[in-house]
């Protein structure tokens, strides 16, 4: 532990300012408020400092931030902006260096985000110990009011000198920049101490459930009535989330000068409390109430990422709870609401520390997450009003392997990216895509013609597990568009080479009007083949069509077929509203729950599980699913709503 | 073949179109991406027919609605330009009062042969958006609109893609922006209701959102209206919040309690 002068340390940082190889950001007044910012001098720096409007989130996940620069006519010759400069960060307080540590292993887990890494590695934290404990910070409640790692240099301004701890190799370097340091007396420690715990028992506020009882309280009390109290009086404006230190989804989006050649794909803070949140291309929104948006987030923190990380995803900052204007966000204001109004028993626990054991060092290398591979249209062909058939293969020549029922995302540079099923079986080469024009990106695609290029990024998601399905009979249900991702499993298990490890194949196939029915000729195969038992319906035929097959709705199909329920796996693709009724026909038929296999529709916009859009309840999409098996997802409020 | 773009104005000031004759170099390039054959700020000719009709103004009488439907007839796309021809604007806050009492607040004294309607000129002039009359295919919001904005527009409509206008609430982009919250500090803001896209510009400066963009599509108003209240404005002040830009949502709110009262 060192120890410098005032005078010293203010030497110190301004010589850190003056040199051209740092960038130093610190906290500095803002009004009566603070905020992190460039230090253009030492003086400006405030270490006494209750709490930043924004997280220093924003320097490893830029509020707006450019994923890649592309022209149009050379789309995925891609570059992607890095940086040269050192970022120094003086005066990070204890709860906000673990909040980075979440971040870290958000940003870090199985699909490690290169465009965080860069940054992150690129940064040196100095934290600081709090001085000023805000008015709604309750760190000391949840155990992240004092930090073993996490920093490079760790400050306690006694006023007239700072203590220094060094964290890594690089703080002690970067403190060699000092000058006069001493070995910190005893008494400087005592000191130091003394500050920590006056910081710490100042932020316990009145929380009545330490942390770790959090998951078990809103387990009991997902229909608590304050729910609803509480978010009648929600604005939805999204500002609990974006001054979170703890909320880490975003949006992407393409925009193009207007010279139409120069564009770049950005990055942009999003929120799960606000409406297009969970908005899809065709329109629909899965979490259209502002109570399921305002209880998401509540549990997002308690249970979803406790999950995923293993810990609680809030470090008592009590920036939300500061800066809501009606006062509703204050997580210990909900905690306790609902312990008073569930008369929920707090066990004797106290918060213990967090300590999060992910080293920064330790990662080499990531992955961008967000760089499509360049690919090639090799046929296109219009298959109905609205589908169009896409037959694409990478330029990489490299084999493309993926699950049926996966899916890939397809860019098109400037108008912006796409998550589209793979509806072929995998041959190793190229894969096909079935697209409905409902969105930007489809819309172009529609507009495109064999010959021109996209971007790839995928195969992403959890497929059908076509090993676990072999011996079995199955029952494939395609409803409307869901025919497409199921063809993939379809042509897989009825492909010579597989049917004879799989019983009976029954492929019921629904959709509104004989015009919108997909793969004729493959459907007519299914009709001629004898290992294969199918029937279609469609909702209504107009008159004067021809049509042979059922007209009704897919339910009703779904009971003339002859199935041994002890053998048989369903699989059941369609819109949301087919699995409400289908599945409890399912089970009624005697399927277990189990060996129902469903694929669900969510806004997949990253498509490795961080974009925070296609969430159902604690499962992402993206990389739980599509596909689950129902007796997984049944129990989720959110899987079938 | 370059689309071609007519301009066009009823009661405003104008001001937006000054932004877009104001983007400087970028008008350039704007110039070089579509055929613009009638601009009154900058240009004198006149055309009769066009693809893209951007029109300012709110649509006060019959003459002006007839011109309206005229230009909604020549063109394939029409877009309501700034808060005028989105909402009717402040003008709009004349319709609280009758043709009538308005002239005679405005003139003092009325004359009937001069302001009475067998003048067209004066003619019952009620305030409405584009879309009261003709229907609107896409609105750049704002007082004056931002003409970084009407780029992006621009070009996402030669693109083919939905106009990046959004759909979240300004406090989006103040957070962003880290702004001090007005509402912490003593003053007040429409910002969790109203429409972001101008990178809140207003409270970055320190000036309360007057929703001069609109609301979002789904504005969760009554929590607005209790924060308006906790805060300490009083029913009238609140009432004056909600009414600078965005009367016709008051209006509207009030044809719903008459539509039903007919109904029944």
């Amino acid at each position: 532990m060192k120890v410098i002068t005032k005078k010293e340390f203010h030497g110190f940082i301004q010589k850190l300012i003056n040199n051209s190889a740092f960038n130093v950001e610190g906290v500095k007044a803002k009004g009566e408020k603070f905020v992190f910012d460039t230090l253009e001098t030492a003086d400006e720096l405030r270490l006494d400092y209750d709490v930043t409007i924004l997280p220093p989130k924003k320097y490893f996940l830029p509020q707006y931030e450019t994923l890649m620069e592309f022209t149009t006519s050379e789309p995925f010759e891609n570059k992607r902006p890095t940086q040269s400069k050192k970022t120094i960060i003086v005066g990070v307080h204890p709860y906000d260096i673990i909040a980075i540590q979440h971040a870290d292993a958000y940003y870090l887990d199985d699909e490690i985000s290169e465009e965080y890494l860069q940054k992150r590695k690129n940064a040196l934290i100095l934290g600081s110990d709090v001085l000023t404990v805000g008015e709604k910070s309750f760190f000391g409640a949840m155990g992240t009011g004092e930090v073993t790692d996490g920093f490079d240099l760790y400050l306690t301004d006694l006023g007239d000198r700072v203590v220094i701890d060094i964290g890594t190799k690089a703080g002690e370097q970067l403190l060699s920049h000092a000058e006069h340091v001493k070995e910190a007396s005893k008494k400087d420690m005592q000191r130091v101490q003394k500050i920590r715990q006056a910081a710490i028992q100042g932020a316990q506020r009145d929380l009545k459930l330490p942390p770790n009882k959090w998951y078990d309280l809103l387990e009991k009390n997902r229909e608590s009535s304050v729910w609803k109290e509480e978010s009648d009086q929600c604005l939805a404006c999204g500002t609990c989330t974006m001054v979170c230190p703890t909320c880490f989804c975003y949006d992407v989006r393409d925009e193009v000068d207007i010279d139409m050649q120069h564009g770049k794909r950005l990055r942009t803070w999003d929120g799960c409390l606000l409406r297009e949140f969970t908005a899809v291309g065709s329109g629909e929104i899965f979490r259209e109430d502002i109570l399921d948006r305002y209880r998401h987030r509540y549990y997002r923190k308690a249970q979803y990422l406790p999950n995923r990380l293993g810990f609680v995803a809030c470090v008592g900052c009590g920036r939300c709870s500061s800066q809501c204007i009606p006062d509703i966000a204050d997580p210990v204001k909900l905690i306790n609401m609902i312990t008073d109004a569930s008369s929920y028993e707090p066990l004797e626990t106290t918060a213990t520390p967090q300590s999060l054991s992910l080293h920064i060092d330790d990662i080499k290398q990531g992955e961008a997450l967000h760089e499509p591979l360049p690919a090639t249209l090799q046929e296109v062909k219009k298959l109905t009003e609205k589908e169009t058939y896409f037959k694409i293969a990478l330029d990489n020549n490299e084999p493309f392997l993926f699950e049926p029922g996966q899916f890939v995302e397809v860019s098109i540079a400037g108008i912006g990216e796409a998550p589209i099923s793979l509806s072929s079986a995998p041959n190793g080469v190229s894969f096909e895509l079935v697209v409905r024009k409902v969105g930007d990106v489809t819309s172009a695609l529609h507009r495109m013609k064999a010959g021109d290029k996209v971007g790839i990024r995928g195969p992403f998601g959890n497929g059908f597990d076509v090993d676990a399905m072999k011996g079995k009979d199955l029952l494939f249900i395609g409803a409307g568009l869901g025919i497409v991702p199921l063809r993939s499993l379809i042509n897989y298990v009825i492909d010579p080479r597989h049917r004879k490890d799989y019983g009976k194949v029954t492929i019921l196939y629904g959709c509104k009007e004989p015009c919108e029915m997909l793969f004729g000729d493959e459907v007519a195969e299914w009709d001629r083949r004898d290992d294969i038992d199918h029937m279609r319906t469609v909702d209504t035929c107009p008159e004067g069509v021809c049509w042979e097959g059922d007209i009704g709705l897919i339910t009703a199909l779904i009971p003339k077929a002859t199935v041994d329920p002890s053998n048989t796996i369903a699989v059941l693709v369609g819109p949301p509203i087919v699995y409400k009724f289908c599945n409890d026909i399912l089970l009624k038929l005697g399927i277990a729950e189990e060996d129902i296999i469903v694929s669900l529709e969510r806004r997949m916009k990253c498509g490795v599980g961080k974009c925070g859009h296609c969430q159902i309840n604690g499962k992402y999409v993206c990389k739980d699913g599509p596909v689950f098996r129902y007796a997984d997802v049944k129990d989720l409020p959110e899987a079938f709503t | 073949m370059k689309p071609t773009v007519a301009f066009f104005d009823f009661s405003s000031c104008e001001g937006c179109q000054l932004q877009i004759a104001n983007l400087e170099e970028t008008v350039l390039d704007v110039a070089d991406k579509v055929n613009i054959v009638e601009f009154r700020e900058v240009m004198k000719e006149h055309a009769e027919a066009y693809d893209i009709a951007i029109v300012e103004g709110s649509i006060c009488r019959p003459m002006d609605e007839e011109r309206l439907r005229k230009i909604r007839k020549n063109a394939t796309i029409l877009i309501a330009l700034g808060a005028c021809a989105h909402l009717g604007s402040v003008q709009r806050l004349g319709n609280q009062w009758t043709a009538e009492e308005n002239k005679e607040e405005v003139y003092g004294k009325t004359i009937p042969e001069v302001t009475d309607d067998s003048n067209p000129f004066f003619e019952q002039p009620r305030h409405r958006s584009l879309d009261e009359i003709v229907p609107v295919d896409l609105v750049i919001p704002g007082c004056p609109i931002d003409r970084n904005e009407f780029v992006k527009v621009l070009v996402a409509l030669l693109q083919g893609k939905k106009p990046p206008i959004p759909d979240y609430p300004v406090c989006v982009e103040c957070k962003k922006r880290e702004n001090v919250c007005l509402f912490t500090i003593g003053k007040f803001c429409m910002g969790p209701v109203a429409r972001a896209g101008c990178n809140a510009i207003c409270p970055t400066y320190g000036l309360g959102c007057e929703a001069c963009r609109g609301y979002v599509s789904h504005p969760h108003e009554k929590a607005q209206t209790d924060v308006l209240k906790k805060y300490g404005l009083s029913t009238e002040e609140i009432m004056n919040r909600k009414t600078m830009y965005t009367y016709k949502y008051v209006e509207k709110q009030q044809e719903k309690p008459r539509e039903k009262e007919v109904k029944a």
